[in-house]
């Protein structure tokens, strides 16, 4: 048993697939250049306008101008008496120059889609898949049901694709060319179903295997010349339909078309068989899209930014997968200043300057979200903007298995990991990089040696038993970041008095007498480094003071006594104040 | 109406005697099922709380409780970070994420690491006391283009709302503490009750523990416990004139005496007394509730 998933109208399926509103309005692609550009692909509404393919760009902008209806126009009306309100049509139709980063993408999701339901998949053209359901059914149930799961999941990655599902590929890839929407063709009818279908569809499926054949675009005129010149012959003939073809006699047929006439008649026949080219899965999970005119605000950007994630994410859901690390590349409109291109990359192609903007998220857990990456993408693009409208968009996924965490009643609370996110980012965005995080201490003996490394809520799993508690509780020092430089007085070498050299709002009480002190120890490090500044050597002698601070306390004491350790830089002699105890 | 807040199934023999009760206690005794909720006093139910890690506090206070705000206040070296770190600790070891708010960039995580802290669970948010301004090209500006602050650390406050705003909207956290332990007062009483308010509010359905430690304390009535504490001796070795636990405190700390080498004196630790200024056990008007404790050197 065989599926095979063919989009009709692929150019424009992929293009509607990155904008959904272009469903409800006619639609044609243009391939080529301004002068020769010509509509490759049209959707049903846009045929019903009149439009061809093979139109000029110029002939189709009489329809993207003021469309008129089919049925009108033949009717032999003037354009000028229609009444386009009352029409059930749009009013005009949309052009659009193709693209091929989009069609990729959309390839890529039908793909994952593909090989989500089975390994067995063959990649037949750009908008047709055969998939191999030999031994599905136990996994799946009937054809029927697997014809309608594969179709929902297609539709999951928005895209409207025919789906069918016969006894041998090539009837199943005719019947999803000719028929629309799910068709399932029992074994040994495919004769009778296929009989219906017009002899061009036919041609086209044979087509592609010819291309498959002879390895790509080279002969692609020739073929096509091919074509028109069979379909002619089968005209004049007068088989117009797979059933007419069929009940030619082989031999003659052979004796006339050669072996293409024979094996065109087995596969009018629906007894064609072959096996299978199978492919592998897309190993990149990349969405992109090119604007049609540059943006300039976030907002705007969000909008394209929320398709593309959703996209992304649904590929993603396809697969099982998560996403670990997403990667955004802005192509700006025009060059930015030298000063800001710390984490532009700049590309020379088609002959002019155009700049990319990176960002990259590396999550601490894999998610599947596409509103958390939205709001994460939001939050980084309003810290580092792009300094330049964008005109063209990439979003990379980094794939990663999904997390699987289950949740206990007995488990101690803990931020939900999507929340989290969002929330340090909006932290981040307030207090500035990595000011939020975990500390991690250093192998150093210097003062308030560590690092800031991410939080994740899910890091470190601390046994209870592992902190051995002697029931005595330690005081804790808080730290003066930056130290305060001092003026200190010293008698018989201690401290006596001492007062702040820079009156800052939270050293006001820092000066006074000196009412007890020990000291000094004398410690000193990275004396074997030659770096300078605060990775360089260090040597100090530390005092541990109480200060007598001014004031009355809230509790009926009359005044304060404060705990501080001081310092004096060998280096320079200047004494500071570091900590207090607390 | 008085008798709003009062069972009527209890309160029968105290209010027979008076006139118009038989009328009343029809009334009550019809409505009364049907307007229970209304007619019975409401007891909040007593919060769950969370050990500090130090016994004396403990038994004096019963605990931080959840979801509800505390204070910690007092003056410098007067144990409220020890506090502090150890309501950390206890909170990191029963394996629930916190979140320290840091108004002044001040907390030592060294320390905090050797009291029990597990930094892992722990997310230090490192507020700074100049405004940010967002965006490359703003934040190039020159010091002199920058917004005056309108008082000394109104920016780092500002951060400190936003960060806890955001914190408490996002939930999961076991504790959040807010340390505003070198913030003068004159900058503290300047943030608006409504704010206290609202965190008091937000944390209120959670099982979050708002800790705020300070020099005096602000939230007013939206803390559940207010604790006060106080240096009353310090210890070194060599003479030391601590007193007895239980007497009366000088106005002053005990310091030891300072006639000593220096060099030989080491600090051992200090000793601290707390008060209890508002407790969500009791009522109005406060009894005076002290309790003494020592903090240790562990470095």
């Amino acid at each position: 048993m065989f599926a095979c998933i063919y989009v009709p109208d692929f150019p424009v399926e992929a293009m509607v697939r990155a904008e959904p509103l272009l469903r409800e309005r006619a639609v044609a692609v243009l391939d080529g250049k301004p002068p020769l550009a010509r509509v490759i692909a049209l959707n049903e509404k846009a045929r019903l306008l009149g439009m061809e393919a093979g139109m000029t760009k110029l002939q189709a902008g009489v329809f993207a101008e003021a469309a008129v209806p089919t049925a009108t126009k033949q009717s032999g009306q003037q354009p000028g008496n229609i009444n386009i309100a009352a029409s059930p049509l749009p009013r005009q139709a949309v052009l659009r120059q193709r693209a091929p980063d989009q069609e990729a993408s959309a390839h890529a999701a039908l793909l994952d889609v593909a090989h989500a339901f089975t390994p067995r998949v063959e990649d037949t053209a750009a908008d047709t898949l055969l998939l191999d359901l030999a031994g599905m059914e136990r996994l799946y149930g009937a054809p029927a049901r697997m014809a309608g799961d594969l179709a929902s999941r297609v539709a999951a990655v928005g895209i409207e694709a025919n789906l069918a599902v016969a006894a041998n590929p090539d009837a199943a890839m005719h019947a999803a060319r000719g028929f629309n929407g799910i068709t399932v063709i029992p074994a040994g009818n495919e004769a009778r179903r296929l009989g219906v279908l017009p002899v061009q569809v036919l041609l086209d499926s044979f087509e592609i295997s010819a291309q498959e054949k002879n390895g790509g675009k080279a002969r692609a005129r020739e073929r096509e010349k091919l074509r028109a010149q069979m379909l002619d012959t089968l005209e004049r003939w007068g088989v117009r339909d797979f059933r007419t073809l069929a009940l030619l006699p082989e031999h003659a047929l052979a004796s006339r078309l050669g072996p293409v006439g024979v094996k065109l008649r087995r596969l009018a026949c629906g007894a064609g068989t072959r096996t299978l080219v199978l492919c592998d899965p897309p190993a990149q999970f990349e969405e992109s899209m090119e604007l049609e005119s540059p943006v300039e605000t976030i907002e705007s950007l969000s909008f394209v930014l929320n398709r593309l994630l959703e996209q992304l994410c649904a590929r993603l859901e396809a697969r099982a997968l998560a996403i670990q690390e997403l990667r955004l590349r802005l192509q700006l409109e025009h060059r930015v200043a030298e000063e800001e291109t710390t984490t532009i990359q700049e590309l020379t192609g088609s002959g002019s300057h155009s700049v990319v903007f990176e960002r990259a998220l590396r999550l601490p857990v894999a998610m599947r979200d596409a509103k958390v990456f939205l709001k994460l993408l939001q939050l980084d693009l309003s810290a580092y903007l792009p300094g330049a409208p964008v005109v063209k968009i990439w979003i990379t996924a980094g794939p990663a298995p999904p997390r699987s965490a289950q949740r206990g009643l007995f488990l101690p609370i803990s931020p939900e990991a999507e929340k989290l996110e969002i929330t340090l980012a909006r932290i981040n965005a307030i207090i500035g990089q990595r000011r939020a995080g975990i500390a991690r201490l250093l192998g150093s003996h210097r003062q308030g040696s560590f690092r800031m490394d991410r939080f994740a809520s899910a890091t470190g799993e601390l046994n209870p038993t592992e902190w051995d508690s002697s029931g005595e509780v330690p005081m804790a020092m808080r730290l003066f970041r930056p130290a305060c430089r001092l003026r200190v007085h010293l008698s018989d070498g201690r401290p006596a008095s001492l007062s702040a050299e820079t009156a800052q709002h939270d050293q006001q009480n820092l000066q006074g007498r000196v009412l007890w002190s020990a000291g000094p120890w004398r410690l000193s490090g990275d004396w074997w480094t030659e770096r300078a500044m605060d990775d360089g050597p260090w040597d100090r002698e530390e005092w541990d003071i109480a200060l007598a601070a001014g004031g009355s306390s809230a509790m009926g004491g009359e005044g304060n006594v404060a705990l501080y350790r001081i310092y004096r830089d060998l280096a320079t002699g200047q004494w500071f104040v570091d900590a207090s105890y607390d | 109406m008085s008798s709003v807040a009062i069972n009527p199934f209890s309160t029968k023999a105290a209010f027979a005697h008076r006139p118009g009760f038989s009328h009343r206690f029809q009334i009550e005794s019809a409505l009364g099922e049907q307007l229970a909720s209304t007619l019975l006093l409401r007891e909040r139910a007593a919060p769950l709380t969370v050990p500090t890690g130090i016994t004396a506090l403990d038994a004096l206070t019963g605990g931080l409780p959840r979801g509800a705000l505390s204070e910690i206040a007092g003056p410098a070296s007067s144990g409220r970070t020890g506090v502090l770190v150890s309501a950390l600790a206890g909170a990191t070891r029963r394996q629930e994420v916190c979140a320290l708010v840091d108004a002044s960039d001040s907390f030592d995580p060294a320390s905090a690491a050797a009291a029990g802290v597990n930094l892992e669970r722990l997310l230090w948010v490192r507020c700074s006391r100049e405004a940010r301004v967002r965006g490359r090209k703003k934040a190039a500006m020159s010091h002199e283009q920058r917004q005056p602050t309108t008082f000394p650390f109104s920016a780092a406050l500002e951060q400190v709302l936003k960060v806890t705003d955001l914190l408490l909207q996002g939930g999961g956290f076991g504790m959040v503490a807010l340390d505003l332990g070198d913030i003068p007062m004159e900058s503290v009483r300047r943030v608006p009750l409504t704010s206290w308010f609202r965190f008091r509010r937000a944390v209120e359905p959670t099982a979050t523990v708002l800790l705020l430690v300070e020099q005096e304390p602000c939230a007013k009535t939206c803390a559940s416990l207010v604790l006060r504490l106080q240096s009353e001796a310090i210890f070194a070795s060599g003479p030391c004139l601590a007193e007895p636990p239980n007497a009366r405190p000088d106005p002053c700390p005990v310091v030891p005496e300072n006639n000593v080498v220096s060099h030989a004196a080491l600090l051992h630790g200090m000793r601290l007394r707390a008060e209890v200024a508002r407790s969500w056990a009791q009522r109005k008007p406060p009894r005076s509730a002290q309790t003494r404790f020592e903090l240790r050197t562990a470095l």
